[in-house]
């Protein structure tokens, strides 16, 4: 029952994270009030795909069909979600309810996603209010942590060799939580810079992109510095990892090392170059997969013996 | 192939699919936007008169995005949220010399050129908004068969929706002129229809 329940939580971690790329989407092409109403669309359970299926109370000027969609895509993937985490803390409280990490862990993810569902629904009636927008991505963030974490505890279970020669230390518990803790802040000063971006455009409208990173302050520096800060803590990382055999753990510290290379390069894009909406789905989504494969990296170590 | 290298090319497929899907939704969204203000059609000759006194024909339609609305200054509730909204986006867009807003009074009678002036002052910062006011009779003309906006019982009869004009003097779209979700989309179609001129 432990491989149904390893099974169950990948399940719902790759679908989650198929869904903070979904939810970017709806962000960066602007589809977040594609359904006007909450949780049914223009007052269906399937969007209308024809303007004359929608109701009389609604304005059927802002129908969009495509926003509609895309918005819509976000909502199903979220519910299908939602069932994989219901499916997998059924099994964690029939079979696995003494391991009390997984059981508790299980029902906080259950919780997590629930409320960042109702959380869905203040988005759209706040007119995507940016605070909102960017609360509704870290709550997310914090779902793929606790299911990352999950992963690894019920593999632990069934696979009881070790991934790594290397013990976790003291100097590397230490590295790997400055690691994580430097990453969500890193998370929050680029939704800080995105949240103020969009307040801005929002009232001038008109702005180029120039323009409206000219309006930032100085703090946009600091995501900057902080991003290459992060590539030294990484390439550490490397170094105390060198003797290590190629195991999960290693495979993931390289791993970590380039993803923030691949973070940094596309950051950078997108200040420099086009296609921004693109780099910044990818840039918003890349740094989900550091916030749990930290995690699982962390987690796939053992403690040192006394 | 050992099993780590078909993990880095399953993931390298998977992002860049991800990558394709990802292009392909956001050019059909902002391909969206912009068929989604197609013509509805074009406003009819009109001839008002602005609150200082100068005639205003549908030539000032030409080369400009026009937001058109219909309200009068003794309404209590819509119209104030109506007339704020407008004068929020003309804040907004106040670098622009490519958008100008047009009120028509439904209620003439009242509305003279004087307190359309004094209206003017409380809402407008701006020379780009104009307050017109002309005979009732062809104020509903221009509101059913100009517009295709209901006009029955007036003053307080009028539509409270917001009209879309572009350059060509064509409708393009309405939008709730009390209703926050509209007044967004009503400012990125301005931005969409600015950035096509």
């Amino acid at each position: 029952m432990n491989k149904l329940f390893f099974q169950s939580a990948v399940v719902s971690t790759v679908l989650s994270y198929l869904l903070i790329f979904v939810g970017g989407l709806v962000r960066v092409s602007g589809s977040g009030l594609g359904c006007p109403d909450w949780p049914k669309c223009f007052g269906r359970w399937i969007p209308p795909t024809n303007i004359n299926q929608i109701p009389e109370y609604i304005d059927p000027t802002s129908f969009n069909i495509v926003l509609a969609w895309i918005e819509y895509g976000n909502r199903l993937l979220g519910i299908l979600v939602g069932f994989s985490i219901i499916i997998m803390t059924l099994i964690a409280i029939y079979y696995l309810r003494r391991n009390k990490k997984i059981l508790f862990n299980s029902l906080l993810s259950l919780f997590l996603v629930g409320a960042n569902g109702g959380l869905g629904a203040i988005v759209v009636s706040s007119v995507l209010n940016p605070f909102i927008v960017s609360l509704h991505m870290i709550l997310a963030l914090f779902l793929v942590s606790v299911l990352s974490y999950l992963c690894i505890e019920s593999y632990k279970i069934e696979n009881d060799h070790p991934f790594s020669k290397v013990f976790l230390s003291k100097k590397i518990s230490f590295s790997l939580i400055t690691l994580w803790v430097v990453i969500v802040i890193e998370i929050l000063l680029g939704t800080g810079i995105r949240t103020n971006l969009e307040l801005i455009a929002v009232d001038n409208p008109l702005f180029s992109k120039g323009e409206l990173l000219n309006s930032l302050n100085s703090y946009k520096y600091l995501h900057t510095i902080l991003g290459f800060s992060l590539l030294f803590l990484s390439l550490y990382l490397c170094y105390l990892f060198k003797r290590d055999n190629f195991g999960l753990s290693k495979q993931l510290v390289y791993f970590i090392f380039i993803m923030i290379i691949v973070q940094i390069f596309l950051g950078e894009l997108m200040i420099f170059f086009e296609l921004p909406q693109l780099t910044r789905l990818f840039h918003t989504w890349g740094s989900s997969w550091l916030v749990g494969i930290i995690i699982i990296l962390y987690n796939s170590l053992q403690y040192e013996q006394a | 192939m050992n099993k780590l290298s078909k993990r880095i090319i399953i993931l390298f497929f998977t992002i860049v699919t991800l990558g394709f899907i990802g292009l392909f939704v956001i050019d059909k969204a902002a391909n969206s936007r912009i068929n989604n203000i197609g013509v509805i059609s074009t406003v009819p000759n009109f001839s008002l008169i602005n609150f200082d006194g100068k005639e205003i024909t549908s030539s000032i339609l030409n080369d400009k995005i026009t937001i058109v609305n219909f309200m009068f200054t003794q309404c209590e509730d819509a119209c104030i949220v109506m007339s704020e909204n407008l004068s929020l986006l003309q804040e907004r867009f106040s670098q622009s010399n490519d958008i100008q807003f047009l009120s028509i009074t439904t209620d003439p009678e009242f509305d003279s050129k004087e307190v359309l002036s004094d209206y003017n002052k409380k809402y407008s910062n701006k020379n780009n908004w104009f307050f017109l006011r002309g005979d009732l009779i062809d104020i509903i003309n221009l509101s059913e068969k100009g517009f295709f906006l209901s006009a029955k019982l007036l003053p307080a009869g009028h539509s409270t929706r917001f009209i879309l004009v572009d350059q060509n003097n064509q409708i393009r779209k309405y939008y709730e002129g009390t209703v926050d979700a509209n007044i967004y989309e009503l400012q990125s179609d301005i931005v969409t229809l600015i950035n096509q001129m």
